[in-house]
């Protein structure tokens, strides 16, 4: 028998207003692999992600995180929805990272990380700090535990932004978009870090548009259009031989767009 | 001269300031100011206290407590602050709560007071970037644990200066609270005028003192402002 999926997504649709984001997607994610989720905007990438953690209502369809409905619980015969507070304490384990960061303006990079511990798990505020200092070394950031948000490069808050997802101990992490946001020589400092974390298996979604990075660091490459998953595969067959012309058209505007820039 | 308009017979004219008087009437103001400072601290103690809580749950899931909360400042903002003044001095005895008439004035002002602070609380709030209150939601936190810990530090240098004016209307409205024989600064000057026909020497001063009281107000709140940057 093989092992349950840690991420079972049944019939995922999202509408906002009567514009269809998410379209009755399914998706089985095994622990320790690493998606990667390209497509072009509106495609309802980001969507997908916000809904497995319910920052996000989905419309209809069904999320199971480890096991955990996401939505609610069944008792008896009848479906019994969440309260706020049982939703918030579902979302602990699901790590994410934002295009722009959000890191607490208010707090030292060490409190960015230390909050979660302290004030969700109840760690006590001193152990908390000494976790989250440990969590900023595995970011590479010892050298900045004091610093204000705003006194830190984007590279550099997005690493703290890392770090403090990873201090809940998450079984699944979720990137949105992660490098985006960022000046061009600072990419590479965060995509390392989440190849660090691929490689030492936890289980991601990445949203991404550096197409190399997805292909070197992906094990599955999803390609979303329309609300829809096209295409489900390895990443290096997905780059070689896309097989939907939606894809085909997709790697063609970027190809040509990394063309022209590359001059 | 507005004052020669008013008693064109007793009151001299500008020449004929009074000085006098003016030095007369300063420990009677004097002790009006105290009593206007006292109304003011505890209608600014829990008028502050009433909207931050009234602000807090205007952003909460409980869809009747937010309704309550918004009566109450719709209530609160259509109103002349007069008004309200008289309706808890004579609407509180109905309902069997005799109070004095300065505590009558301290409630009225807290409840006026808390109507506009719950908006202040409530927009600074909402006036932090959505993604603070995401990444909140991300790392577990409940709605109250991201307002309390994420949202409202960081929206307190946003409050303070509105919450400053606020404060100085609730000074300047405390002498609304002369109608209902509390003798504050407003009434102490009153009384000295009904006594010396004096009202514009007696205005003057009285403007003056509260200037006073209020440019101390600023400052402190310009303190609190530089600490919370």
């Amino acid at each position: 028998m093989t092992e349950p999926p840690l991420l079972r997504i049944r019939g995922l649709s999202k509408v906002f207003g009567d514009i269809p984001v998410l379209d009755r997607v399914d998706l089985d994610v095994t622990r320790g692999e690493v998606l990667m989720v390209i497509g072009p905007s509106g495609a309802g990438k980001s969507t997908l992600l916000r809904c497995i953690n319910r920052i996000e209502i989905p419309t209809t369809g069904e999320v199971v995180v480890d096991g955990i409905n996401m939505a609610g619980n069944q008792r008896e015969h009848r479906f019994v929805e969440d309260s706020p507070t049982e939703t918030a304490r579902k979302r602990q384990r699901i790590g994410m990272v934002f295009q722009r960061f959000n890191l607490f303006a208010h707090l030292s990079a060490l409190d960015n990380v230390a909050i979660g511990p302290h004030r969700v798990l109840g760690v006590t505020k001193v152990e908390a700090r000494k976790q989250a200092a440990e969590h900023l070394e595995r970011v590479r950031l010892s050298d900045h535990i004091v610093k204000r948000p705003a006194q830190l490069s984007g590279g550099q808050q997005q690493r703290v932004a890392i770090a403090r997802a990873l201090a809940m101990g998450p079984t699944l992490m979720l990137f949105d978009e992660p490098t985006s946001a960022l000046d061009p020589e600072l990419v590479g400092e965060v995509l390392r870090v989440i190849r660090d974390l691929a490689r030492d298996g936890m289980t991601m979604l990445v949203v991404t548009h550096e197409m190399a990075f997805a292909r070197d660091v992906g094990t599955r490459l999803l390609f979303m259009d329309a609300g829809r998953v096209v295409e489900d595969r390895p990443p290096r067959g997905f780059f070689d031989q896309p097989e939907t012309d939606r894809a085909r058209a997709f790697l063609r505007r970027v190809n040509s767009r990394e063309a022209e820039t590359m001059g | 001269m507005p004052c020669r308009r008013i008693f064109p017979e007793y009151s001299p004219g500008m020449n004929e300031f009074d000085w006098n008087v003016v030095w007369y009437a300063v420990p009677y103001l004097a002790a009006g100011a105290v009593v206007t400072l006292e109304l003011s601290a505890l209608g600014m103690l829990f008028g502050t206290t009433i909207g931050a809580v009234a602000g807090l749950i205007s952003l909460s899931e409980n869809r009747l407590a937010r309704g309550i909360v918004r009566a109450y400042v719709y209530f609160v903002r259509g109103t002349p602050a007069l008004v309200q003044v008289f309706l808890v001095y004579f609407a509180m005895p109905q309902f069997g709560l005799e109070l004095s008439a300065f505590w009558s004035g301290v409630v009225a002002l807290s409840f006026n007071a808390g109507g506009f602070i719950a908006e202040i609380v409530r927009s600074g709030l909402q006036s932090i970037d959505a993604g603070q209150t995401e990444a909140a939601m991300s790392i577990g936190m409940t709605n109250r644990q991201a307002i309390l810990f994420i949202l409202l530090p960081q929206s307190l240098r946003r409050i303070t200066p509105p919450l400053t004016n606020e404060v100085i209307t609730l000074v300047k409205s405390s002498s609304l609270l002369s109608v209902i024989s509390i003798s504050e600064l407003t009434r102490s000057a009153q009384a000295i005028i009904a006594a010396k026909f004096t009202p514009f020497e007696l205005y003057a001063e009285l403007a003056v003192f509260y200037l006073v009281i209020i440019s101390i107000l600023a400052k402190i709140s310009e303190y609190v402002e530089r600490r919370l940057a």
